[in-house]
């Protein structure tokens, strides 16, 4: 009883769609006439032919590879800071978490545009700082998805609460021990910071990156829509889309959906077998 | 409060700078967004630091109307959308999240599991089928495919952070209601409900915030602009109105837009920080 509404949710909404985009994805579907099996065409389409999808993946992988590891090193760096600072920690952590939380909407993305936009805040600041006359950051193939970058890295609030949270529980003696053994910060933090906040690393790391590969919104409005210039921001999701929604082609971007779960499904895999050579849980061979 | 040795004057100012440069970092794009809303067109684009010279509310006037339909539409559409799908989180995953907590019913595990799978679950998957779904029942154009899926519980998300908050409650307590005759309901409503209004209320808030600020949903099930959200509207302006006079009006309605976000921050900070800091909730 008390589970129906999640049992028809979880069939209904989940599960069952979850199946019929598998046997969408070997169909070609314009959503007007009925899916006409194709086998493996649209397969063999993504593998071999398809250059947007070859280009889709590259921008993807390029976002993931560097915002995440940048993001969560501002976030660990900020966390360290604010865990020795006793004046107004909170004021800071709320400052620092605020775009975290505002940093979904379109109107952050739209204010995104203008700050690396021709004469925006960024070539504005340049400018009068150098002399210098940037480039309009947002229209140019090679800088459009440094700016979506950097607006990943302008969000590592939240990573950087859990962050906290984690320094919060490693015991002090730890580190006065070691100051009494004269062992140097950077050795401290090697030697004790990083080993104990082992679990909370790979949490956000799994984490982050999962969300880096959903990445829509913000592509869809600093691209106006279409990833570009010329494609260079063309996110995965942002291509799946477009195939779907513009092009009608439900087939295709089924397909498409399936391939971005086994790819997210693969790196999850990776980073669970490879935890257990750097994570260390504390209540572990006890 | 201090958990370390006092540490000397110099390393407390540098990081004191440290925290103030970083912190202006991410508040001046904010702040400039926020000045820019009150200024002419001409004095955005040349002076990035002056401050409006008057709180000149012509841009919010401006911006207010400039689509076809006003934005007091478009803020009605969303704040229908957003109540609604709080209400139905909160009911449908709470109940969900006490059967799993409390009851003993065949299947409980393997549904359990099929429930925390679903978390990991990218949304591109099911989007394609429930649209053809939801275009079957002619619901294109309305706001049911953003507001009954939440009735159905398919945010994993609140049923997992629920269950972990009322396994916490001692079973001794319902145990004791079930001697004195209540049943599964009552102690759901009487019993788990008030005291969890923490984790409902965690809940509530960050149910608020996605369903305020999502894009794709309303994105793909919404083509009037009489039924458009907020977003949506912010969207149009941008590709609509992209002449050279409109950026003034464009970033007041994006300021405001940010308005309810901000003051839920405002007042219910320590519960946001709390829940992030959980290390369960994503953003």
């Amino acid at each position: 009883m008390f589970l129906l509404p999640w049992l028809i949710g979880f069939f209904g909404l989940t599960l069952g769609p979850t199946l019929a985009s598998l046997y969408l994805s070997f169909t070609d579907y314009d959503l007007l006439t009925s899916p006409r099996w194709s086998g493996l065409e649209n397969y063999e389409y993504a593998f071999f032919h398809d250059r947007r999808l070859g280009n889709a993946l590259s921008v993807t992988f390029t976002y993931v590879l560097w915002s995440v590891p940048l993001k969560l090193t501002v976030a660990l760096l900020l966390a360290m800071v604010l865990d020795r600072s006793v004046r107004g920690v909170a004021f800071y952590r709320a400052t620092f978490y605020l775009p975290s939380l505002l940093g979904a909407s379109v109107a952050i993305a739209v204010l995104w545009r203008q700050i690396f936009g021709a004469q925006g805040l960024v070539n504005q600041m340049l400018f009068l700082l150098t002399g210098m006359k940037g480039p309009a950051w947002v229209a140019h193939p090679d800088y459009a998805l440094t700016t979506l970058i950097v607006l990943a890295i302008w969000q590592f609030g939240s990573p950087m609460i859990i962050f906290l949270a984690g320094l919060r529980q490693v015991p002090q003696d730890l580190y006065e021990a070691a100051s009494m053994d004269g062992a140097s910060g950077w050795r401290q933090f090697r030697k004790i910071t990083l080993p104990l906040l082992a679990p909370v690393i790979f949490f956000n790391l799994v984490f982050q990156t999962i969300e880096a590969f959903k990445a829509f919104t913000q592509a869809y409005i600093v691209s106006g829509g279409q990833g570009g210039p010329v494609d260079s921001t063309l996110f995965y999701s942002l291509y799946l889309y477009e195939e779907a929604f513009a092009n009608f082609r439900m087939g295709y971007a089924s397909a498409l959906a399936w391939l971005l779960l086994v790819i997210i499904a693969i790196f999850t895999a990776i980073a669970f077998a490879t935890s257990k050579y750097w994570v260390y849980y504390e209540d572990e061979g006890r | 409060m201090s958990r370390h040795k006092p540490t000397g004057m110099r390393t407390q100012v540098a990081r004191h700078s440290i925290l103030f440069i970083a912190a202006m970092c991410m508040i001046y794009p904010l702040l400039w967004m926020i000045m820019s809303s009150f200024k002419d067109d001409a004095v955005i684009f040349s002076d990035p630091t002056a401050l409006p010279r008057t709180f000149d509310l012509s841009n919010y006037r401006e911006g207010w109307t400039a689509l076809r339909v006003s934005f007091t539409t478009f803020y009605a559409n969303s704040f229908l959308i957003s109540i609604f799908a709080v209400i139905g989180n909160l009911m449908a995953c709470s109940l969900t999240a006490f059967a799993f907590a409390r009851l003993e019913f065949r299947g409980r595990k393997i549904f359990f599991a099929l429930m925390m799978a679903t978390l990991m679950l990218p949304y591109h998957v099911t989007l394609v089928p429930q649209y053809v779904l939801f275009q079957k029942f002619g619901w294109v154009n309305t706001f049911y495919p953003l507001i009954v899926p939440k009735y159905l519980a398919v945010d994993a998300f609140f049923i997992f952070l629920m269950v972990q908050f009322f396994r916490g409650i001692p079973r001794e307590i319902d145990e004791a209601a079930i001697m004195d005759g209540c049943g599964p309901w009552r102690i759901y409503w009487k019993i788990m409900l008030p005291l969890s209004t923490p984790v409902l209320a965690t809940a509530a808030i960050f149910s608020f915030i996605w369903t305020y600020d999502d894009f794709l949903g309303p994105l793909i099930y919404l083509n009037d602009i009489n039924l458009y959200t907020v977003p949506l509207a912010l969207r149009a302006f941008v590709d609509g109105g992209g002449g050279q006079s409109l950026y003034g009006p464009l970033f007041a309605m994006s300021t405001l837009s940010l308005v309810p976000v901000f003051i839920v921050f405002l007042a219910f900070q320590k519960l946001i920080i709390r829940g992030v800091a959980l290390g369960a909730l994503k953003r």
